[in-house]
Parts: C-alpha cells; sequence; structure tokens
C-alpha cells in the first residue's frame, strides 16, 4: 500500500552540454602549476568545499541544480532515487524517501549510479565492420545484413538475445518489431540466463507467471526462508525488511555456502549442492506423512495431489537426509517451522533458478506454498527475486516466452484477440515460441542461425562455457550488438550500435513485485548514442511493412499506451497504470484493472487472494519430482565443485560497475573462496594466484581466499570478471524445460 | 561503566519495516530525523551495531559522495572478521570512521596544530594549517586521517559537521539501509571511565586514544576471529626525505661529539644542513614548512625541527667559533632524541619502544666518531644498534597481534636479503677494523648498513589499523 504524494514536476532537462575537454594549457602554465603543485601552494580548498543545494551542505562537486525522479536500473528490488543534474550532469544520486520499496535508502551501486553516466568506454557512434559511421550507414547495414539472410535462408537465419534491462516501452516494441514486423522465428533474452525457470515454475503450478507475492510480505511474515537466495550481496535493499529488532521474522536460510544472508540466519541449513529437491521432497513428505496438511481439503483446489502423495512415500527423512546433506531432525523442523507458521514467505533466487532442474525446484517451493496455505495472504508469499530491473517487463510484454500479456503462441483463443487487437491479420503471429537463449547458439553451431542481433547484454562473459560461445559467435555471418558500453562481445561484433542507458532514455520498469515504476532521462545521451527505442523504431521503418505495427508512435509513452490496451484483461492487466498514476502512487503493482476503482492506487498488493489459480477450473497443480545426479560431478582429475555467484560491489559482467573507481576499489579483482582443508592440501594460501580448470577451459591467475564459508570439496567464484570468467569453467548443460544453465554445479581443479 | 546511547537519529517513521502486523501506515517516510542538543560534559559520537550491518558498503560510498572524495580516498571503511568453521563461520563486518576521541593522537602529534578537538567532540582538521607531514597517520591506531594525493594534505572524517550543524545525520548514518550506523551523544567522563564498549575483535583497544565509538557486538562473536586482510601484509613507504634527514643529522650529531679538527666541524656543519635542507621533500606543502614549530607544547615532530634547526645553525657556527661545539652537541643530543622519540608512537608498533631511541643514537655514534678517525667507539655502537635492532624482533615477535609480529616477518621474509646484506656489512666492517683497514673504508661499509637499516626501519612498520577487507588491508595513508 503505497502513500499518496504530489505528482512530480515535470523535469525540466538541461539543454544538451557536451562534455567537451577544456582548452589545454601551455607550457608555461603546465610549468608553473606543477612548480605550485610540488610546492603545496594550493591545497584546492576551492573544490573540497561543501554547498547547501537544498538537501543539507554536500561537496560542491556534487552540488544539484534539478533531480529527476527515476528508478534503479540495476537489480529487480526496483529501488525509487532522484537523479542530480548540474549543467547538464548527472552530479549525484539519492534514494527517494517517499518510495514504498527502498524509503530512501540504496545499495553502493545505487548510490554510485550516477557515476556510470560519466563513465569512459561509451559507444558514442556506430561503427560497421571497424569503421565509425553515421545511423543511416549503420542501420542500412543491419537491415539489409539480416534481410539478406532471410532472403536466401528464410527467417530461421537471423536471431534476436535482449535482456531484461531494457524499459518495458522498448521490450514492447521490440517484440513487435522482430516476430512480427521482421517475422523472425527466434528471439529471446538473457533473461533465460536468470529467471526463466521461475516463469516456467510458476506457469507449472498455477497456471500463469506472475510472482505472488509482494516486498511488504516480508514485513509481515513470522518466518522467511530464503532458498538459494543471498539477498544480502544481491538484493541488500530487502535485507533491511528481516532485520528490524522491532520484528524480526525467524529467518531460514538454504544455501550450500556461508552467504552474508545466511550469517543473518537463525537457522542456515547448508544444504549439498543440487540437495535441493532432497531437502523440499524430505519437508513435504514430513507434511504429509504426519498429517500437518489436510490433503483432502487441499484437493478440492490443487491438481496431482495424488501423484505426489505417492512419491513421497519413496521419501523417508533419512533418505532425504543422506541426499540434502542436512540432518533428518533440522528437516522435520523446518516442515514444522513453515507449517506452523501464520504468515511465510519463501523466497528464492539463483540457487533455485541456476540449474537443470531449476523449473521443477521452483514447482516444488510452490508445492510447499500451496500445500501449507502460504500464498495470497499478507506475509505469505512463494516468491522469486528478480535479478534484473526489468527482467518482469519483457516477461509480461516481450515475445519470448509467452507473447505479450501471457499470452499462449498455442492458444487459438490468444492469438486471435491479440490478432484483432492490434487489427493485423492472425497469420503474422507465431505459433510457437522460437528457440530460447542457448538453442540459438546451438543452431548458430549447426550452421542454421548465421545471422545474431546482440541487445544489451554480453554473453562472451555471462554464458556458460565460453570457449563454445565464443566458437559460436565467430560462425556467424553477421554478428550485430547494440550496447551502452565497449565489452568481450561488443569487440566480437560486425556492426556495432551506440545505445543510450539508463539515465538517458524514458520509460518504465517492473520489479519483482510487480511494481510499475517510472525510469526517466536525466542527461543526453553520449556523442551519437541513442535510446533502443529510437533504435528499434528506425530499423522498423527502414525494414519496411511495419508501419501498421507502429503508427502513431513517438515516443515511449504511446508504446506504453498500447501496451495499456493490450494487457486490459490479462493476468498482468497494466489498464489502470498510467505514467501520472505511477508518479502519484511511486509505483504501481500490477494487475490494475481500468475498471477497478476498487484497486488501490498503488495497485494490487498479491495475486491469488481468492484461492483462484490459472490453470483450468481456478486450480493449482503439484508435481512429484526426483533429484538428478550432477552430470559434471567431481572426480580424481577434477576434485572440486564449483559454485558461482555474485557480490554486492558489481553488477552482471561489470560493463557498468567495473567503470566505477570506488566500486572497483571495493573488489578489483575475482577470487576463489577455498575451504582450508582443500588450501593445506593444495599447499596454497590466501593471496595466492592459481590457476582453475574445469573440462572445458581453465581460468588463470585467479587469487585464492581461504575461508570457513565454504564446504571442504567445494569452491565458489564470484561470476562478474572477463579476466578471471567463471563461465570459461562452467558446465554448458540446460534445464530441458526453461532453458536455464546449471551454472552452479561442475567439477574443477586448482593448481599453483 | 558505559552510558546508554542516546540515538540521535530517529528511524522513519513506519519504516522499512513497520511495527506490528499492520500494513505500511499512510504519510510520507521520509521525516527528518531529530537532533539532540548537546548537554554539558557530553560530546557526538559514533554508534555502530555489528550484528545489524550487512556488509553492503553503502556508508562507504555515500561518504565518498558526500564529501567529493578522489578515487583512492577513503574516510570511512568497511572491515571483515571471520571466525569459526563450517558451517558454523561467520564473517561480522565493521565500518568506521574517524572515533572523534577524547584523547586524539592525530592532534597530540601535530606540529602545526591542525587539529582542533570541538565542543561538540569532534576532532577538525582544519586544511589551511596542514603541511601533508602525515605524523597523524602515523599517530592514529586506527590509520584514520589518510593523505590525499591531489590536495597533498591529510584529511579524515569529521563526523559530517557541516551536516550536522544543519541539524542533519552525517551521510553515512542517512545510507545504512539496517540503521546498523548511528550518531549519538556520550557522557564524557563515563566514557573516559570505561571506554570498554568502544572494543571490538581485531581493533586497537579504545583506550589508547580514548575512541569513542560505541560498538555493540553480536551474540557469538569469536575473539579468536580474524581480519580478512590479514593476508595482505606489505612495506610501507619508505619516506626517502626522512631516511635523509634522520641518517644524515645522527652522522652530523655523530661527528660533532668528537669534532677535534675544523674539517670535522665543517662536515658535521654541512651534513647537517643538508639533513635540514631535505627534510622538507617529505612534506605535501614545503612552501607551508614553516609552520612545523607550532605544536612545542606537545607534538615531538615540532620540537625536533626546532632542535635540529638549533643544531644545524650551532654547528655552522662551530666552524668558526670552536666553542660553539658543547652547545651544538647538547641541541644535537636533544635533536636526535626528539628526533627518535616522534616515532615511538601507539600507532606503529615496531617503533613504539625505547630501543628506537637507543638505535637512533647508536646510528650517530657508529658513524660520526669515525670521521675523526675513532672506529672503536664506532664499533661498540654498532654492536649496540645491532643488539637493539634484535631485541626488538625479539619483542615483536612474541606478540600474536599481526601489527607486532609482521614487521619481524616483512623484515626477516620480504626483505631477508637486504637484512643479510645489511648484517655482512657490520659483521665486514668488523673484520675490516679488526684487520686495520681506514676508518674511512669502515664508514663506508657501515654508512651502507646504516642506510639500509634505516630504510628497513620504515618499509618494515605495520601501522596499527581497523581490520581490513579481503582487498583493502591498510588505509593507503601515505604517499
Amino acid at each position: 500500500m503505497t502513500a499518496p504524494r504530489p505528482v512530480a514536476a515535470p523535469v525540466a532537462v538541461a539543454a544538451p552540454v557536451r562534455r567537451s575537454a577544456p582548452p589545454t594549457p601551455g607550457w608555461w602554465a603546465r610549468a608553473v602549476g606543477g612548480v605550485r603543485r610540488v610546492l603545496g601552494v594550493d591545497h584546492l580548498g576551492d573544490r573540497y568545499t561543501y554547498v547547501d543545494d537544498g538537501r543539507g551542505p554536500v561537496s560542491a562537486s556534487r552540488a544539484v541544480d534539478t533531480w529527476v525522479t527515476t528508478t534503479c536500473g540495476y537489480c529487480s528490488v526496483g529501488c525509487g532515487m532522484r537523479v542530480g543534474v548540474r549543467e547538464g550532469r548527472a552530479v549525484a544520486v539519492e534514494g527517494d524517501p517517499d518510495h514504498p520499496v527502498n524509503r530512501g535508502r540504496l545499495c553502493p551501486k545505487g548510490l554510485s549510479e550516477h557515476h556510470t553516466l560519466a563513465a569512459p568506454g561509451r559507444l558514442t557512434t556506430p561503427v560497421v565492420h571497424g569503421t565509425a559511421t553515421g545511423w543511416d550507414e549503420a542501420l542500412d547495414a543491419v537491415v539489409d545484413g539480416f534481410r539478406d539472410l532471410v532472403d536466401r535462408h528464410g527467417p530461421e537465419s537471423v536471431a534476436v538475445i535482449s535482456t531484461g534491462q531494457l524499459v518495458t516501452e522498448e521490450f514492447y516494441a521490440l517484440g513487435k518489431l522482430v516476430r512480427l514486423g521482421m517475422g523472425l522465428s527466434h528471439y529471446d533474452g538473457n533473461t533465460t540466463l536468470c529467471m526463466a525457470s521461475a516463469v516456467s515454475g510458476y506457469k507449472l503450478s498455477f497456471g500463469s507467471d506472475g510472482p505472488p507475492g509482494s516486498y511488504e510480505d516480508f514485513d509481515h511474515a513470522d518466518v522467511v526462508v530464503l532458498w538459494g537466495a543471498n539477498i544480502a550481496d544481491n538484493h541488500p535493499l530487502l535485507a533491511p525488511r528481516l532485520l528490524d529488532p522491532r520484528r524480526k521474522p525467524t529467518i531460514v536460510v538454504v544455501d550450500p555456502r556461508v552467504t552474508k544472508t545466511a550469517m543473518l540466519a537463525d537457522v542456515h541449513l547448508p544444504v549439498r549442492p543440487r540437495g535441493d529437491i532432497a531437502l523440499l521432497n524430505g519437508v513435504l513428505a514430513e507434511l504429509v506423512r504426519h498429517e500437518l496438511v489436510d490433503v483432502a481439503e487441499l484437493r478440492q483446489r490443487i491438481d496431482g495431489l495424488d501423484a505426489l502423495v505417492d512419491h513421497l512415500e519413496g521419501w523417508s527423512l533419512e533418505r532425504a537426509a543422506a541426499e540434502s546433506g542436512i540432518e533428518a531432525d533440522a528437516i522435520a523442523a523446518l516442515a514444522r517451522l513453515v507449517v506452523g507458521a501464520d504468515r511465510c514467505v519463501l523466497a528464492w533466487t539463483m540457487g533455485v533458478n541456476h540449474s537443470v532442474q531449476g523449473t521443477h525446484t521452483v514447482t516444488l517451493l510452490n508445492t510447499l506454498a500451496l500445500l501449507t496455505g502460504h500464498i495470497g495472504k499478507p506475509g505469505s508469499a512463494p516468491m522469486s527475486i528478480t535479478g534484473q530491473c526489468n527482467a518482469m517487463g519483457t516477461r509480461e510484454t516481450g515475445f519470448t516466452a509467452s507473447m505479450p500479456g501471457y499470452r499462449a503462441y498455442d492458444s487459438a483463443a490468444d492469438r486471435r484477440e491479440l490478432a484483432d487487437l492490434w487489427g493485423i491479420d492472425q497469420d503474422r503471429l507465431p505459433t510457437e515460441r522460437g528457440r530460447a537463449y542457448p538453442d540459438i547458439l546451438n543452431a548458430v553451431l549447426n550452421g542454421t542461425v548465421k545471422g545474431l542481433w546482440v541487445i544489451g547484454t554480453n554473453p562472451v562473459v555471462s554464458f556458460p562455457n565460453r570457449g563454445t560461445l565464443e566458437a559460436a559467435l565467430e560462425r556467424l555471418d553477421l554478428l550485430v550488438v547494440q550496447d551502452g558500453f565497449e565489452n568481450p562481445t561488443t569487440a566480437l561484433a560486425d556492426i556495432v550500435l551506440p545505445a543510450a542507458i539508463w539515465g538517458e532514455k524514458e520509460g518504465t520498469f517492473t520489479n519483482s513485485e510487480r511494481r510499475v515504476s517510472r525510469v526517466r532521462a536525466a542527461v543526453d545521451p553520449p556523442g551519437l548514442a541513442r535510446p533502443d527505442f529510437d533504435i528499434f523504431l528506425d530499423v522498423a521503418r527502414r525494414w519496411g511493412g511495419t508501419d501498421d505495427l507502429f503508427a502513431g508512435w513517438v515516443g515511449p509513452e504511446d508504446a506504453f499506451e498500447e501496451w495499456r490496451g493490450i494487457s486490459a484483461g490479462r493476468f498482468c492487466d497494466y489498464s489502470g497504470i498510467s505514467y501520472d498514476r505511477i508518479d502519484a502512487a511511486g509505483g504501481v503493482q500490477w494487475p490494475c484493472p481500468a475498471d477497478r476503482p476498487d484497486v488501490p492506487l498503488g495497485g494490487t498488493p498479491r495475486l491469488y487472494t481468492e484461492g483462484a489459480y490459472r490453470h483450468p477450473g481456478g486450480r493449482a497443480r503439484v508435481l512429484a519430482v526426483e533429484p538428478e545426479a550432477i552430470r559434471d560431478a567431481p572426480n580424481a582429475a577434477y576434485p572440486l565443485l564449483l559454485n558461482t555467484g555474485r557480490t554486492v560491489e558489481h553488477w552482471h559482467t561489470r560493463t557498468k560497475t567495473g567503470r566505477i573507481p570506488i566500486l572497483e576499489g571495493l573488489a578489483p579483482e575475482a577470487w576463489v573462496e577455498v575451504n582450508p582443508a582443500d588450501a593445506a592440501g593444495l599447499g596454497v594460501r590466501s593471496g595466492d594466484l592459481v590457476r582453475m580448470s574445469s573440462t572445458r577451459g581453465s581460468v588463470e591467475g585467479i587469487r585464492v581466499r581461504v575461508t570457513e564459508i565454504v564446504r571442504a570439496g567445494e569452491v565458489f567464484v564470484p561470476f562478474h570478471w572477463d579476466q578471471w570468467c567463471a563461465n570459461r569453467l562452467t558446465d554448458d548443460q540446460f534445464d530441458p524445460i526453461s532453458r536455464e544453465p546449471n551454472y552452479k554445479q561442475c567439477a574443477v581443479r586448482i593448481d599453483r | 561503566m558505559a552510558p546508554t546511547p542516546v540515538t540521535l537519529t530517529t528511524r522513519p517513521p513506519g519504516g522499512i519495516a513497520p511495527a506490528g502486523r499492520a500494513p505500511l501506515p499512510a504519510g510520507p517516510a521520509s521525516a527528518r530525523p531529530e537532533l539532540l542538543p548537546l548537554e554539558d560534559g557530553e560530546q557526538y559520537r559514533f554508534g555502530f551495531d555489528m550484528g545489524a550491518c550487512i556488509g553492503c558498503h553503502s556508508c562507504e560510498v555515500a561518504c565518498a559522495e558526500q564529501n567529493g572524495l578522489p578515487e583512492g580516498t577513503v574516510w570511512r571503511r568497511v572491515g571483515e572478521i571471520e571466525g569459526g568453521r563450517f558451517p558454523d563461520a561467520r564473517r561480522w563486518h565493521l565500518s568506521m570512521s574517524c572515533n572523534q576521541c577524547l584523547d586524539p593522537a592525530c592532534l597530540e602529534g601535530c606540529p602545526t596544530n591542525a587539529y582542533e578537538k570541538l565542543s561538540s567532540g569532534i576532532v577538525a582538521h582544519h586544511a589551511d594549517d596542514c603541511i601533508g607531514c602525515q605524523y597523524c597517520t602515523w599517530n592514529c591506531p586506527y590509520s584514520v586521517p589518510v593523505f590525499q594525493p591531489d590536495r597533498r594534505i591529510v584529511t579524515k572524517c569529521d563526523l559530517c559537521k557541516p551536516r550536522l550543524d544543519v541539524g542533519r545525520s552525517p551521510a553515512c548514518v542517512d545510507a545504512c539501509p539496517t540503521h546498523a550506523i548511528t550518531v549519538e551523544k556520550v557522557v564524557v567522563a563515563d566514557w573516559r571511565a570505561d571506554p570498554s564498549a568502544g572494543d571490538a575483535p581485531g581493533l586497537p583497544s579504545a583506550a589508547i586514544t580514548m575512541s569513542t565509538t560505541r560498538i555493540a557486538l553480536p551474540d557469538g562473536l569469536r575473539e579468536a576471529s580474524a581480519s580478512a586482510s590479514d593476508w595482505s601484509l606489505r612495506p610501507e613507504h619508505p619516506h626517502w626525505p626522512l631516511i635523509w634527514l634522520t641518517l644524515l643529522s645522527q652522522v652530523a650529531l655523530g661527528a660533532s661529539a668528537v669534532a677535534g679538527t675544523t674539517t670535522v666541524r665543517v662536515v658535521a656543519a654541512a651534513l647537517a644542513v643538508a639533513a635540514l635542507a631535505g627534510a622538507p621533500a617529505h612534506l605535501g606543502r614545503p612552501v607551508a614548512a614553516w609552520k612545523a614549530m607550532r605544536n612545542l607544547r606537545r607534538s615531538w615532530l615540532s620540537r625536533e625541527v626546532l632542535l635540529l634547526s638549533a643544531y644545524t645553525a650551532l654547528a655552522v657556527g662551530a666552524v668558526v667559533v670552536p666553542a660553539l661545539t658543547i652547545p651544538a652537541v647538547g641541541a644535537g643530543l636533544a635533536g636526535v632524541y626528539a628526533s627518535a622519540r616522534l616515532y615511538v608512537v601507539p600507532g606503529r608498533p615496531s617503533w613504539d619502544t625505547p630501543l628506537t631511541v637507543v638505535r637512533f643514537f647508536a646510528t650517530a655514534f657508529a658513524t660520526g666518531p669515525l670521521l675523526a678517525g675513532h672506529v672503536a667507539p664506532a664499533l661498540v655502537a654498532a654492536g649496540i644498534g645491532s643488539a637493539a635492532t634484535a631485541a626488538n624482533w625479539w619483542r615483536l615477535s612474541r606478540s600474536t597481534d599481526q601489527a607486532w609480529w609482521g614487521s619481524v616477518r616483512l623484515e626477516l621474509g620480504w626483505f631477508r636479503p637486504w637484512t643479510v646484506l645489511r648484517l655482512a656489512l657490520l659483521a665486514a666492517a668488523l673484520v675490516a677494523a679488526v684487520a686495520g683497514a681506514s676508518p674511512a673504508v669502515v664508514l663506508g661499509v657501515l654508512l651502507v648498513a646504516e642506510a639500509i637499516g634505516r630504510w628497513l626501519f620504515f618499509v618494515t612498520v605495520v601501522p596499527l589499523n581497523m581490520p581490513g577487507s579481503f582487498w583493502r588491508g591498510t588505509a593507503g595513508s601515505h604517499r
């Protein structure tokens, strides 16, 4: 529930002031300056003074003329913030004190986010085959190149991989452009590397995607179970909700590693890697075996219970304990804690999703919520905490896992409705989703896909088994990369398109709790860089035959207004959400139907409050799941199990955070965490540089951190770095349903 | 008996997490914190709740942004201490900036009186008065003041005085997502009676300087916890101008003390002048070197400058008026004593011993007398100096604290070839002297040995500090 507040004033962005270098001083001035400097004549007191720009005294270098209200562009917590602008430059940020998500606080990445807007390494001009060009030449080359491939090899031959970090308006435009305008078959996003298993799991359990809960459920919960979720590092602004001593819930953390989050827990269950399913089966079996849940009553709205109950008979506490690595007593206690809680949030992130069994693990968490009744009421939800700022936006509006508005490719009714809304021929709509991200790359390797358009993501660093990925990219006839910054993927591109980044463009993000928030331009993009939205419309115009898709569109709000209509009546109903309402509420949670005045200003905090799910008949489903062994398990040659993850100072592949000195200073290199027992066996100490290898590749010169926070036999490496790229080691094995990679378990060795 | 802390900042009404299980209350959450005025005998200070800190580093970034700090200049740091065995391992984070001490060592030592203990308790640093000598960075047991290279002066946290002045909390306090950092009032007399609530594992005792930051330790914190930065033992800066100053002034004193001839007096005077002339090169702001004698009342550095200047003047005078040799030697003895004493600070354990004084005088008398051909006393002094060095190793190696044993490890490990060379040169000087080599040869060998020794003195010191993070061991307090 959000407090009403004044609509943000229209933002007056100063006229473009480009970052031109000051005139170079002459030799005499330089000499005098040097002498003055060495003698210490001037201690720069003028530069390091404080001025009051309306928020109290602050360094003059950070003094702000105009504040622009926006939403953070890193993770999907979706913190409200304001970007301070002076003379056309972003000089400061501050948390929005009235924002319902973060109440004025930010993490270190958010607090330094304005620096991304002046960071070095921006792409400022289109580049075609190594030559800087204008937009006309570049986009003609893109369109001609892709059209040539389509003409010669069909729409199967060109694919698009986008991101979870564009604004919703851009995702909506891109989906229409790729699948309807260009008629390409294969379009997916890096969201498949991130939360696809949550999407698939929600669909299997409830009949639809859509995280059922809200962050405020953390406030209300008696028990919070964080399953493979290291929020202290990865979603820091959720942590305060768990730590207020006045109403601290019982915190359970399930993680093979003693993460910062595990250290905050009342109960840490150091589950064996891939032991989640055994642990969940053990908990569910305990609930059924001791009749802690009323299966007969649950049957009224849940399918699949009988098969599940049968299956769970094979899951004694002893078996669950043996396979999960968690003691039988602790499993039984967890079952009782969850079922006994009035309100319980079951939240997860990549520890669950980044698995070959991610989808099925998600369904088991959903099953636990369904059986214990922890869904659809305050303080209770099975809650996927998303990774990217707007992964949710592409889930709802994009043309990847489903058609816009969670419409199914294979549903005649959905296709008819969508075609009618757009006023286009139904035959133009695709009938199947096309290949997922890893399958696009397989198609590149087998020669089916010859052209690839990569937008706002850096697969060279982020995709598992980097060697194979690089081989795939090198096979392409045409690789177009659209990004804000130079990165290892743009380095391989035939054509590079410079895009505006967060802070330079307008639109909306949708966060993990379905809250739609505004994103605003604070400054102009550098050089020739343009908002992705403009690039998409320009490509559409040049491709031709797309006038009916984007008729009358000028800016992102036109796309948003159309999307509101397209979403009307759908589960993810945005029809009641306008830019003005977002401003008034500080973010609005879908569903928010326009014709439902009873929906609060801030939207709908939680789903399934009436007990009606999205499978036919308003039912939910539960699945029986057996764990699979780790494919690339440790062996004599590669005796250690590698786990990968993140650290609070960096984001994804460091295209932004690696360019911000204060964040780099906090975590300048990757590292490998090694248990002291293994370190002794290897003869390594903290600070040593070692070589790590798997059967797929190796990482040279990575620094050892000997620590008890990892179990003996297991090692951990943060995945953010190009130089120490964990994905040279990881196994390119994928969940058969969601196609999400299995980043978290593979066999490695360490050599001095 | 520690006073009950009075939190100056209120949590936002309704807060991140509301009281009770009601929905978040309506109304803006951004009510301004309340600034409680100080009563007599109180000062402001930081409070830190280690159990609430999630190690996010937002405070560090907020501090750098508030103060516009350049890359590498860090006023607030988050250290890590780790203990326990898997799966009961724990890593605690300690966020710390200036502790606004009751007995600030930075202020005591500052030769220019650039520091001021304000009535609010804030230890303020006045940039205009700072000459960038960095003596405060040696004195502070927490390595709080840092040399800021672009300004060529030292800078530090002042509890966001500009913000406190207008009733706002420090930037770090406002930024902390979990309210782990607070600004509080403390009754000074109570804290002086018992500052133990300012102690934490891995942190130098609050009693050294009466550090005022109150640190609430979480349950289960293990005393055996280790700082995450322990692996990153690194040499300190050599401070070449200080090697120059101390070595040459000591050789000069040794010469003056045995000055029988004009030649020796000329050499002593020349060495003294050269020593003094090189010293300002150590300063960030040599142009303001004249301010260095402002704190004769408290600072051994101010006294060193005065006494060595007096010695130099007298030594020069003694060239013309030999009778001035006696007062010159008196001033020189006092100057070298002051010079040695300024290194005897708690913040630098390997220097914090009378042995430092012994070693400095030993250098003087192991070299200077050779200029007048006196071999035997020089060898005795060199032997005393070597014994003092060895005694210091013994003293330091008995401690379990890295700031102590780390110095020995650096000298005997990292710099082993140089340590061996130095000992070999001492032995060679002895052999040469016994074999009847000329005093000049012995002097040359001993000078090289002493120069290596002085260089090792500077580079092997391990400052006291707060616990570091894995990536950041020390504050980078030198240039």
